[in-house]
């Protein structure tokens, strides 16, 4: 499991299955073997499988009601899945065999990524999809669509395969980076260097930083560091005032 | 033109910034801000240029005078798009999430040299004991003889282990980023290069070795498979064969064992099934345990299979076969028992035995092995840093005849099994880690 969302309107946890082609969503207060309240699951939902790799991930948007489900060729390591590359939005509510409400792919998203990461800023209504730099699209955005504005170039310094997520209050893109965890502004566009950087692998000497959490209620980002099975907090005041 | 400073004014800024530092250091900590172990700048406040000045011993410094609200909202590193600069933030964590001790996936026992090999899935490594070792409940832990571990070592995610009985070589499987399967000498320690390394489909989970024809069976999760090398392989060495495809009912394997006596194979599916490249093929099903002839290969179905609530099965793991009875026994990891079917039960039915219960120790077991030259049954807990030994007729809520333990007693692991993401619940101000 690469990344997986907490909707705090509905106290709910939102968790892909990959190897059942299967979004589950949880109570937010669940502890021990539950069963989820809802499933996402069959042939209507368009959700392959994750092959050698994607599917890896899922993002809710309480806000709206909807679930951002990334979907990639899987070919990582491999033979791929020989789907689309692209995003499947459901409602929030579906439950068993339902269609997506729409699927954003196609050649002019420029979505390309056997492992697409998501984040949704419901603020400003925007989608972020990392896929060889940040897409940025419009939330709504669906079919072959391009993006509004495309953060990628030697400035940025590259980016790393993990989670990503949006601090919507303030309008930055946390992702990680080669060395660490970089932020952007969704104003951001093309080829620019990061706001902030943090390079947690010089700072530690750990390596594969590739989950987030934003705490605003005590200034701090947490970092999930696989390769050293560890979870890191740092204090960073600037990213709040 | 400028002014050039006079040399008294000079020595006045010196011994100004030198005070500086030296106050600072004696400013009470704003209540807010938290111990962090290194040097902080707490505050910006108006300098008196009187080297004899010092604040007095003041008062906490509010959040909001701090040295970042004096800068306003744009903080005093971040960069922008205009100055094409980049704010870098090098202060170390604050707090850090990390079991500092082992927690062991898998065991297997070198008979010949009485020695017990358990597999590190926190720190990646693999620790050797005595066999007959045994931490008493009052001892912190036993150290082990040697460790196998560090970046030379190629040992990540680690979950299957395999001990020659010949040589007494330690193969081990790596599940995630790695691909591979590495082999070191018997006598190995510390961070050194693996003697051999194979590489292997993505997701391997589990080893057995068929001594008889010189076989090295590698169980992998997804998509489902067990690909049969020569033991022998190394490098990119194509598998002899390959079982998978949806006759074969292999689903997120996680373990594997053979019956060499009568030329079978075992797999622990966990139930989850799809063809990644069918949409709707997904689907949950019971996890089960299927049986095929040794040299199955292709998309063979099972002989038969184990499957059912009867069977109790819940995340069954590693598997080992007693060669003289035929008894197979289930690491069952969410159901913190050992399960013992025959190998030639079907259906759903109820375990032979089941080891289970607070006498037992067992926490999440997920590694087994029978030593059938000293009669015992090892399990490895990945729930709390140790592996117990019960004799080979073990049932019910008995205790272990020994155990080794890495932690004090009672220690509940974090169970970190390579963490990726995070999720933030603010109402509970709790954080959720998937593994």
């Amino acid at each position: 499991m690469h990344g997986f969302s907490y909707d705090p309107i509905h106290d709910e946890i939102v968790v892909n299955s990959p190897l059942t082609q299967a979004i589950l969503t949880f109570r937010g207060s669940v502890n021990g073997e539950e069963a989820p309240i809802r499933v996402i699951q069959g042939p209507k939902t368009q959700i392959l499988g994750m092959g050698y790799a994607a599917l890896s991930t899922v993002t809710a948007d309480p806000a709206h009601n909807e679930i951002f489900l990334p979907i990639g060729s899987g070919g990582y390591r491999g033979a791929g899945t020989g789907g689309p590359e692209g995003v499947l939005v459901f409602d929030r509510m579906g439950n068993g065999d339902v269609a997506p409400k729409r699927m954003l792919a196609g050649p002019d998203t420029q979505i390309r990524n056997s492992t697409p990461q998501v984040a949704v800023d419901p603020i400003h209504n925007l989608l972020v999809v990392k896929s060889n730099g940040l897409l940025i699209f419009d939330r709504t955005a669906e079919g072959n669509t391009k993006p509004l504005r495309i953060i990628r170039g030697p400035k940025t310094g590259g980016f790393g395969g993990g989670q990503i997520t949006v601090y919507a209050e303030k309008g930055l893109i946390l992702t990680n980076s080669m060395d660490g965890w970089a932020v952007w502004s969704i104003n951001d566009d093309g080829d620019v260097a990061p706001r902030w950087r943090i390079p947690v692998k010089q700072i530690t000497g750990g390596g594969q930083n590739s989950g987030i959490a934003v705490i605003p209620k005590h200034k701090e980002i947490m970092i999930a560091s696989a390769l050293q099975n560890r979870v890191l907090t740092f204090y960073f005041p600037e990213l709040f005032d | 033109m400028h002014k050039k400073w006079p040399s008294v004014g000079k020595a006045t800024v010196g011994v100004a910034l030198v005070t500086v530092v030296f106050c600072l250091t004696r400013i009470e900590r704003p209540s807010a801000r938290r111990p962090a172990g290194y040097p902080q700048l707490v505050s910006i406040q108006d300098l008196r240029m009187s080297p004899d000045w010092c604040p007095p011993a003041a008062p906490a410094v509010p959040e909001d005078s701090n040295l970042f609200s004096a800068f306003g909202n744009s903080s005093v590193y971040a960069g922008s798009p205009q100055s094409g600069e980049t704010g870098i933030i090098t202060r170390p964590p604050i707090r850090t999430i990390r079991d500092k001790d082992p927690i062991y996936s898998a065991v297997a026992v070198d008979t010949r040299f009485d020695e017990v090999i358990l597999m590190d899935n926190n720190m990646w490594g693999l620790r050797v004991f005595n066999r007959l070792d045994n931490t008493e409940p009052d001892a912190p832990f036993t150290d082990p003889k040697r460790i196998i571990s560090g970046p030379e070592t190629d040992i990540q995610f680690n979950n299957g282990l395999y001990i020659d009985p010949h040589n007494g070589d330690i193969y081990s499987v790596e599940t995630d980023t790695g691909d591979k399967v590495v082999v070191f000498p018997r006598d190995a320690k510390g961070n050194i290069k693996p003697a051999r390394i194979l590489a292997t489909p993505h997701r391997g989970f589990a080893l057995a070795v068929d001594e008889d024809k010189q076989e090295l069976f590698v169980g992998v999760q997804y998509p489902p498979e067990v690909a049969v090398y020569r033991k022998e392989a190394s490098g990119n060495e194509k598998p002899l064969r390959s079982l998978q495809g949806e006759s074969t009912r292999l689903s997120d394997v996680h373990g594997i064992a053979i019956d060499p006596k009568n030329k079978l194979l075992y797999a622990a599916n966990w139930g989850h099934v799809s063809d990644y490249r069918i949409a709707g093929t997904g689907r949950f099903e019971d996890p089960s345990i299927s049986a095929y002839p040794l040299n199955a290969e292709g998309d063979a179905a099972p002989l038969r299979v184990i499957q059912g609530p009867k069977t109790q099965m819940n995340w069954p793991a590693q598997m080992t076969i007693d060669p003289d009875t035929g008894d197979l026994y289930v690491a069952n990891d969410m159901g913190h028992s050992v399960l013992v079917f025959k190998g030639t039960d079907q259906g759903n039915v109820a375990p032979r035995r089941v080891i289970k219960g607070n006498r037992t120790g067992l926490a999440n077991p997920s590694g087994v092995f029978v030593d059938s030259k000293n009669k015992e049954l090892w399990v490895s807990n990945f729930g709390n840093s140790s592996a117990e030994v019960f004799p080979l007729n073990a049932d019910g809520n008995v205790a272990p005849l020994r155990t080794i333990r890495s932690a004090p007693l009672n220690k509940v692991s974090l169970k970190f099994g390579k963490v990726e993401a995070l999720a933030y619940d603010e109402g509970r101000d709790q954080v959720w880690v998937p593994n």
